[in-house]
């Protein structure tokens, strides 16, 4: 009875209080390295232009909410990095599916797709202005490029190697060929298509920022390359820590949207 | 044997092996399965018989021969053919209630209609209350109950089962091959049960076909005559028993030439 007892209960009273410690921890990880950064710079361990104090970099990222061009820079990496990746998205799913779909279109794209996954896209940037100047344009097609060959891949994997029993299961209720990709094999393979887009999302957001502080303007990492040349290194953290913020919220988006979808899946269950 | 539900007519496969070199799975195989039989395939892991069972269902096509059912001759998949598979093959993606109103909307019923005789079929197979649970949710046993009823919901003329108690404990898998044999005797149909069970085989079916191994071809046809009803009495009786017995001297010849031929 007992045996029986123990098996029931511990998960339950498991679950409860380790979740609570780990959050416990994390904050207290993160508030170690806060006190930390703020007490090396108070004491001069560390040169306030190298390391400004984190009180100072506070101070200035509430100046910048309450001014409102922070949320203009922002607002257009934002909009870059998800306009390039849902742009990435509508062309790679596709091409995904059809390269393993059809045999014309797997042995035309998979060397191509091999050659481009691990290139730094980044060495394109020099091309990409002199082909689409500096702009929005240019700045959203980078993001585009190094989205792109992780979601290709991932949903090219996904349609390619599904579970054959459910798919003769469908085909023996009645449903037509042309509508299995429909309504089978594209719910089989989502786990693995969310996969890419996560895989994606923060290569869209890191490529953004880069591509920003490369070719200038607004948008946050233009604004972190001005505090440089600046000299204003608080500027230049209240930047690193406004595009932590921003990547961490989209990030933690996606990771709502994907447990929304895959409701269905076991590992909505632990 | 006036009405026919299978027949299977000089039925040859062979699958394409990786260095060119063809291995022969099924050959000159011919068997005539009654309308309304429950009928047993059994015999040692690769003799066969699942490819039988898939040919029938017209997921591989066959290479020579023919397969014939009251429907015609078999080319492709199709609803008068249900299958239960080993590992339940369900829509991971859809509650039990959809798996099984899935089959129901393709023949045109309307929602209403599908979801009224999807939870008819649902009850049947004791899964009344999980309508709306995903099968990541159920265990083997129940999950295998929800495929029966998706596949038996579309009433098919033809019940083609690939090991389908296979994956289960033991005890789940006595009360299934119970709660089977009582289903189909209440809606016959013509039933194809993979097995390499021999106690679950002589327990279900009325005859019983013995495979041998590659390349597979039925070498002997066993009679059960055990009766409609099919419980413990049945277990405990001489008969049962001594056929058992001798079903298990035939498989086991097939089963010891098949891993002498693999290696």
């Amino acid at each position: 009875m007992s045996a029986l007892e123990a098996g029931h209960v511990r998960p339950a009273a498991r679950s409860g209080p380790r979740f609570g410690t780990g959050l416990l921890v994390q904050t207290g990880v993160l508030l170690a390295l806060f006190a930390l950064w703020e007490a090396s710079t108070r004491l001069g361990l560390a040169h306030p232009f190298l390391l400004p104090p984190l009180s100072d970099v506070l101070v200035r990222l509430y100046q910048d909410a309450i001014g409102g061009a922070v949320f203009v820079d922002l607002g257009l990496t934002l909009y870059r990095a998800l306009t390039g990746f849902l742009i990435a998205a509508a062309l790679g799913i596709p091409l995904g599916i059809l390269m393993a779909r059809t045999k014309f279109f797997g042995w035309f794209f998979e060397p191509l797709i091999s050659i481009g996954f691990p290139m730094p896209k980044v060495a394109f940037v020099p091309i990409f202005i002199l082909w689409f100047d500096i702009y929005d344009t240019s700045k959203i097609i980078m993001v585009v490029f190094s989205c792109f060959f992780p979601i290709v891949m991932a949903t090219h994997a996904g349609t390619k190697n599904v579970d054959k029993w459910p798919l003769w299961s469908a085909r023996a209720l009645g449903t037509k060929e042309s509508r299995l990709l429909w309504e089978v094999i594209l719910p089989l393979a989502s786990p693995q298509i969310l996969t890419g887009l996560q895989i994606a999302l923060p290569v869209g957001m890191i490529t953004t920022v880069v591509t920003e502080m490369l070719m200038g303007g607004r948008g946050v990492g233009g604004a972190m390359i001005q505090a440089g040349r600046f000299a204003d290194s608080v500027g230049v953290f209240a930047g690193i820590i406004e595009i932590a913020l921003l990547g961490m919220l989209v990030i933690r988006g996606l990771e709502l949207i994907r447990a929304r979808l895959l409701i269905w899946h076991p590992e909505a269950r632990h | 044997m006036s009405e026919f539900g299978i027949k299977v007519e000089g039925v040859s496969h062979s699958y394409a092996g990786r260095s060119g070199a063809s291995t022969v799975a099924l050959k000159e195989t011919n068997l005539e399965i009654a309308r309304n039989e429950f009928h047993a395939l059994l015999g040692p892991s690769g003799c066969g018989k699942s490819t039988l069972l898939y040919l029938i269902g017209g997921f591989i096509p066959v290479q020579k021969g023919a397969i014939r059912t009251p429907a015609g001759v078999v080319s492709a998949p199709g609803p008068d053919r249900g299958i239960v598979f080993q590992n339940f093959a369900l829509f991971p993606w859809k509650t039990v209630l959809e798996n099984v109103v899935y089959g129901l909307r393709k023949q045109g019923r309307s929602k209403p209609e599908a979801e009224e005789r999807a939870r008819h079929y649902i009850k049947m197979v004791q899964l009344a209350g999980f309508e709306n649970h995903f099968p990541s949710q159920l265990s083997g046993g129940m999950q295998q109950r929800a495929a029966i009823a998706r596949t038996l919901a579309v009433d098919p003329d033809i019940l083609l089962m690939d090991e389908p108690f296979g994956a289960l404990d033991a005890q789940t898998r006595r009360v299934m091959q119970e709660e089977l044999r009582s289903i189909w005797r209440n809606s016959p149909k013509t039933v194809v049960f993979v097995t390499h069970d021999v106690h679950e085989a002589v327990f279900l079916a009325d005859r019983i076909s013995i495979m041998s191994a590659r390349p597979g071809r039925i070498e002997h046809l066993v009679e059960t005559e055990l009766g409609m009803e099919r419980d413990d009495g049945v277990i405990a009786s001489k008969r049962y028993v001594e056929l058992c017995e001798r079903i298990w001297a035939l498989v086991r010849e097939q089963a010891i030439s098949a891993s002498r031929g693999e290696h």
